[in-house]
């Protein structure tokens, strides 16, 4: 599938910003199934310094400064990516999830998988018993690491409510688990922190997903929002690599191409969409308007 | 004195034949199970009172408690606060005694040459140098905060009469091995940041680097340069009861003690010279050199700007963050004085933006850039890691060294050293096994009673645990913890603690003791291991072992030093009272360096406060000087004169020394002196005397790194005496928090006083004592002397002392301005004691006698405080030099010097030019006319004009300055996030 997707992020300030500086993660990545096509980052005001680099994951990230004075701040990425089909999953057939998690035990000595580092508690992502508890009911001994993590997200989209607002860009796991409601966010930290309870290595992905308008109704302009889902490692058998599986908890279900892959890492905080530093302003407000658009293929020829 | 007629019959009746003899009498031996310092073996008998010589005894149902045994802390050092609250077990589990009838054994080698050098004199003079070590860590203004916030209070740094002694041999294999261990850990993060070949190979578990938040991602890929992660390590090491030494914990993040190490080393090396000198004890001056130079080797930029970044006042060891910014020659800066552009730090100057080129932080690395990492921290630099990974500065010690820190890692030391470096340690750890390896989790749990439990990673906000502390259900509940999350803990095995000597007033009593030690990179590739360091000693039968609860420190020393019987320490490092021969110190005797003269830049946070210390020290002084004035003439032979007691009072209030609800002195001149005494020492309602010296402290102590031991002794001196007179003629002190927020906002304090507490002072007379209140202003008066000498014959005369001096000269303004128009509207200036008075104010009188030979004449005074330019107490002197102060800082100058007068900036335009004063000019003649009020008026006028024009000038000045140099010092940063 061909999508096109612009996001548009706002700032203005009261009084004015004196100087800023600023990391973006708005470059979705090529990686299996998603090729990038096109990719345009615009800034207004144009920053004094720009520069691209790729954190510890692969990501890519862009920083820059500004360093005249100046009351607003907008950041427009304009994205075509190229989606397949995601592979598809035998949940039977994966392991055992408890022997996954025996493999990511430390014994000196032994061959290391870098998918480790999601084994651990992050910024947003705490250790809590409560998060053991409540997979408790999807990791049945001898059950197959999918079919577990299928379950899970399940478990999430059917306790939790989606409440948009109801929770904020830094509100923790375990809060929004408390009050049983949240976004789209909120369900993937749920889901990464209820893996990395049970042992099992999981992170966090931002992305978008082409929503379809009422039937009748012509796609609106920046109705659309960033999203957010889980994913879970499912180490390969024997010398086959292991392999990152895909878990939306907000829609119950795993992406597909209909799904673009912005950035992945341990928590939100890895990977926000737009960060900075401001001497100045005081007071400020913040807009976003995100639009996913499919076009036809020929247009991707023309390219 | 009790303690010293105590002391007198104890070693009269002693009657012991050499110092040795009276110290092995005095000390009791370490507890049992414990190695003994002073006598250099493993203690095995525990002293109990019935085996004390009979004087003893008979002391011991007196002043002294019976011995109680003791046991060690288990640690010490486990977060990066120096003194940490770790456990001490409680002193029930009194070991069983082991019977001997033999005295004790005898001291070590090392002591015994300690006390010979003391002599049996010296012991009676222990307690004579004990108080002047007290005295002398308050007079130096050593500290710690303890709880480390704004209005929390000040301790003074706790240090014993007695160093701690490490013989050379055990030295020898200390140095050895901490500088393998400095080694190794540069090597494992050089790994980390690197390959990360140690994971691969699972000789480092994942959880220990990955699961550790002081792991930072963003420096992945960074190699400084010379592959110098690490300049300075920090090794907690213990002597154990075998004598052994072994490590208990490392420091790499922002290791603090070495300037509080090296305080101590002044301190103590002089109140033992003999000792000191004769018993050759390591010098630690060169180590410093070292790290200064493999600081200076690691630039980006032969003879780039090394600053030393601290999170402020208000952080435990600021004490010892502006005392190393002193001793090395750094300047002290805070994240706020420094930014970022296009990728190169920059520090905020009088001159504008400076390049840094290296920063030794005392920062935590999650505060350092709030763009990526701590986005709450507002004490970092944004975009200063992107700095580093640029390569235009360099950090001491690289950020991402926290992982190192945990105590989990000295397990999987000795195969990373084999692997790495291909050596074994030479200097054992503590036996260490981390829970989160199964295998591991297994062998401690089964020995868990004899163990530490400690936290694997910081701020999970658990203390570490005493195994034999616990019962067996506690324990049980530990175990289960450990089963379930054993990553999170880390069991280490648990030896007693030597006991080093301390003195106690009375006795040498054996404390507990940890060491710390520093290794630093010197910039050829090699550690060098500070041959000293910083003993903590536990306290007696102390449940927590912090500074809160009675911690102290000893000075470290190291036998086997030069044969240098000239050299002492301080004498090597220079003293500490100049700040500038402190890092002449540094600079010349490093070759290596050249004669490079490098200007201090005067940051713009520096430059405020030193402006604000200028103008609070002349507040004090015109304080002291007008409550002086009016106490004495309104007990003098004047008193009655009205115009003098309006113009006296006019000057009090619009000074606010006492408010404008007291009556005036023209109609209850008793009820005003009272109020005035009552005020002088009052912080919370006027800007009284009080006031004004605590605000000098103040600001004098946000610039401390700028100020040298002297200069500061004094500023403190000069408080603290006046405060503990004012017992003398008034009531103590109101409550100072106020004084501090107040200070902190910048506010005045115009308040009316509410009338309780005016009828406090009219129902209370007897306690307002003038000739007390005249005695402590004389005294304060000559104290504040000393410390505006010190401005002004003392400090270097650059930018910063500049505008110190512009804030004074702004204040002398304002006040002989008003001084003298508050004259002429009460008419004080035309009579005789109101003459006189103004005289005094303006410290005249002498020179007018002088020159004017009595004569009342107003044209001789207005000669002489208005027009005068030698006089510094007359308005043309002031102006005239306040104005070249600030040209000078304006840095106009026109063609070069010599060649043409500098321009006058353009915030000084409106400034009266005394160039155009005459006196005719200014004070008309009046011969001619009738003397009466209107042509007095006439005659007045246009100086009043001119002396109001001073005074707006003033005040419009310090709002341009502010604006002009301080203004970037001020607003605030915040983080967004999308």
């Amino acid at each position: 599938m061909l999508l096109h997707v612009l996001h548009e992020t706002s700032y203005r300030y009261t009084p004015e910003v004196e100087n800023a500086h600023h990391i973006v993660v708005l470059k979705p990545s090529s990686r299996h199934g998603q090729t990038l096509l096109r990719y345009g980052l615009d800034i207004d005001p144009a920053p004094v310094q720009l520069h691209e680099s790729c954190d510890s994951w692969g990501n890519a990230r862009t920083y820059f400064s500004l360093q005249a004075a100046h009351q607003r701040l907008t950041v427009v990425s304009d994205s075509l990516v190229q989606t397949s089909p995601m592979l598809p999953v035998n949940s039977v057939a994966s392991p055992l999830w408890e022997a996954v998690r025996e493999q990511f035990r430390y014994r000196a000595g032994v061959a290391y998988d870098s998918a480790s580092e999601f084994l651990f508690a992050s910024p947003y992502i705490p250790r809590d018993e409560a998060f053991v508890a409540f997979s408790r009911s999807s990791f049945l001994p001898g059950r197959p690491l999918v079919e577990a993590a299928q379950h899970l997200m399940s478990h999430i989209h059917t306790s939790m409510t989606y409440e948009s607002e109801s929770t904020h860009v830094n509100t923790p796991a375990l809060e929004a688990l408390h009050q049983g409601k949240g976004v789209c966010q909120d369900f993937a930290h749920i889901m990464v922190a209820c893996c990395r309870a049970m042992g099992l290595p999981a992170r966090y992905v931002s992305g978008y997903m082409l929503t379809n308008p009422p039937p009748g109704q012509p796609r609106l302009i920046g109705c659309d929002a960033s999203h957010a889902w889980a994913s879970v490692y499912c180490p390969g058998a024997g010398s086959i690599q292991g392999r990152w599986l895909d878990f939306d908890p907000t829609n119950n279900r795993m992406p597909g191409e209909d799904y673009v892959t912005l950035a992945t890492g341990r928590d939100f905080l890895d990977v926000s969409p737009m960060r900075g530093v401001i001497r100045g302003g005081a007071r400020h407000t913040l807009s976003v308007a995100v639009t996913v658009e499919p076009l036809p293929q020929p247009m991707a020829m023309a390219l | 004195m009790a303690v010293e007629n105590n002391n007198n019959s104890l070693f009269t009746d002693l009657a012991l034949e050499g110092p040795t003899e009276f110290a092995s009498a005095l000390a009791p031996p370490a507890a049992a199970g414990h190695f003994d310092e002073l006598r250099g073996a493993l203690s095995s008998r525990l002293q109990t009172s019935a085996e004390l010589p009979a004087q003893f005894q008979n002391q011991s149902q007196g002043s002294f408690p019976p011995l109680q045994p003791m046991l060690p802390l288990p640690s010490l050092g486990d977060s990066t606060a120096l003194f940490s609250v770790g456990i001490a077990p409680l002193a029930a589990k009194a070991p069983t005694p082991v019977q001997s009838s033999a005295s004790p054994a005898p001291l070590s080698p090392n002591w015994t040459t300690f006390f010979n050098f003391l002599g049996t004199d010296g012991f009676y003079d222990l307690n004579h140098r004990s108080a002047n070590l007290q005295r002398q860590i308050r007079d130096n203004g050593v500290t710690y905060n303890v709880y480390a916030d704004a209005d929390g209070p000040q301790r003074p740094w706790s240090l014993d009469l007695f160093p701690m002694i490490v013989s050379e041999r055990d030295w020898a294999k200390i140095e050895v091995g901490v500088a393998q261990r400095a080694r190794l850990l540069n090597r494992v993060m050089a790994d980390i940041y690197g390959p990360q070949t140690l994971l691969a190979k699972g000789l480092l578990p994942s959880a220990l680097v990955h699961g550790h938040a002081g792991y930072l991602r963003a420096m992945n890929g960074y190699q400084p340069p010379g592959g110098t992660y690490l300049h300075i390590a920090a090794f907690d090491i213990v002597h154990g009861p075998d004598g052994q030494w072994s490590v208990v914990s490392q420091r790499t993040q922002a290791p603090s003690g070495l300037g509080y190490l090296l305080e101590n080393r002044l301190t103590i090396s002089l109140l033992f010279p003999d000792a000191f000198r004769d018993m050759k004890v390591q010098r630690l001056a060169a180590t410093y050199r070292a790290l200064i130079d493999g600081m200076r080797a690691a630039s980006p930029v032969a003879d780039g700007r090394v600053v030393l970044l601290t999170s402020g006042p208000y952080n435990e060891t600021y004490f010892e963050h502006a005392y190393l910014a002193r001793y090395l020659g750094l300047t002290l800066v805070e994240g706020s004085d420094l930014m970022v552009r296009n990728d190169r730090l920059f520090l905020k100057t009088l001159k504008g933006l400076e390049p840094v080129h290296g920063l030794l932080k005392r920062l935590d690395d999650e505060f350092l850039d709030p763009l990526e990492l701590r986005s709450d921290s507002t004490l970092g630099v944004p975009g200063l890691l992107q700095v580093i990974r640029a390569g235009h500065v360099m950090v001491v010690n690289t950020p991402g060294s926290a992982f190192l820190e945990s105590s989990a890692l000295l397990g999987f030391l000795p195969a990373l050293s084999r692997h790495l470096l291909g050596e074994t340690l030479t200097l054992p750890s503590q036996a260490t096994w981390w829970c989160g390896e199964r295998a591991v989790m297994r062998d401690a749990l089964s020995q868990l009673k004899h163990c530490v439990i400690k936290p694997t990673y910081p701020g999970t906000g658990v203390a570490s645990v005493l195994g034999h502390t616990l019962n067996q259900r506690e324990l049980d509940e530990w175990a289960g913890r450990i089963l379930r999350r054993g990553e999170d803990f880390t069991v280490q095995a648990y030896q007693p603690l030597s006991q080093t000597p301390t003195w106690h007033g009375q006795r040498l009593e054996p404390r507990s003791a940890m060491l710390r030690v520093f290794a630093v990179a010197d910039g050829k590739g090699n550690w060098q291991v500070l041959p000293g360091g910083l003993a903590r000693l536990a306290g007696k039968n102390e449940n927590i072992a912090s500074m809160q609860h009675g911690g102290s420190s000893a000075d470290v020393w190291v036998m086997g030093g030069a044969n240098d019987r000239r050299a002492t320490d301080a004498g090597n490092l220079t003293a500490p009272t100049s700040p500038a021969a402190d890092q002449t110190a540094i600079k010349h005797t490093t070759p290596a360096a050249g004669p490079v003269f490098q200007r201090r830049p005067v940051t713009s946070r520096a430059a405020e406060n030193l402006f604000w210390l200028g103008r609070y020290t002349e507040r004090a002084e015109n304080a002291v000087r007008l409550s002086r004035l009016t106490l004495q003439c309104l007990g003098g032979e004047n008193q009655n004169s009205q115009p003098l007691l309006a113009w006296l009072t006019r000057m009090a209030v619009g000074n606010m020394l006492v408010l404008n609800t007291v009556p005036p002195a023209t109609q209850a001149r008793r009820v005003f002196e009272r109020a005035l005494i009552a005020n002088l020492a009052d912080t919370s309602q006027a800007a009284s005397v009080g006031y004004n010296l605590r605000a000098v402290k103040s600001a004098a102590s946000a610039v401390r790194e700028r100020l040298s031991q002297d200069q500061w002794q004094m500023i403190v001196r000069t408080e603290s005496d006046f405060f503990e007179q004012s017992h003398n003629f008034g009531p103590p002190a109101a409550d100072h928090a106020h004084t501090a927020t107040e200070l902190k906002q910048g506010r005045r304090i115009t308040d009316p006083v509410p009338e309780h507490e005016l009828k406090v002072v009219l129902e209370h007379p007897a306690e307002y004592s003038p000739v007390e209140a005249l005695k402590a202003l004389v005294s304060v008066s000559g104290h504040l002397a000393a410390v505006t000498g010190a401005q002004t014959d003392r400090m270097t005369r650059d930018d910063g002392w500049r505008l110190l001096s512009a804030g004074r000269l702004i204040e002398r303004l304002q006040m002989l301005a008003a001084a003298l128009r508050r004259g002429f509207d009460t008419g004080a200036v035309y009579d005789e004691g109101g003459f006189a008075a103004i005289l005094a104010l303006f410290d005249s009188t002498i020179t007018f006698n002088a020159q004017y030979q009595q004569r009342r004449d107003m044209t001789c005074l207005i000669e002489l405080l208005v027009l005068d330019r030698d006089n510094p107490r007359s308005l043309g002197w002031v102006l005239q030099t306040l104005c070249g102060r600030l040209t000078k800082l304006a840095g106009l100058t026109v063609g070069g010097p010599g060649t043409s007068e500098p321009a006058v900036p353009d915030f000084l335009q409106n400034l009266p030019n005394p160039e155009g004063w005459t006196l005719a000019g200014l004070w008309p003649d009046i011969s001619h006319l009738p003397l009466n009020e209107h042509v007095r008026q006439q005659q007045s006028e246009h100086l009043e004009t001119v002396l109001a024009t001073c005074t707006e000038e003033a005040l419009e000045l310090s709002n341009a300055l502010s604006r002009r140099y301080f203004s970037h010092a001020a607003s605030a940063s915040q983080s967004l996030g999308a």
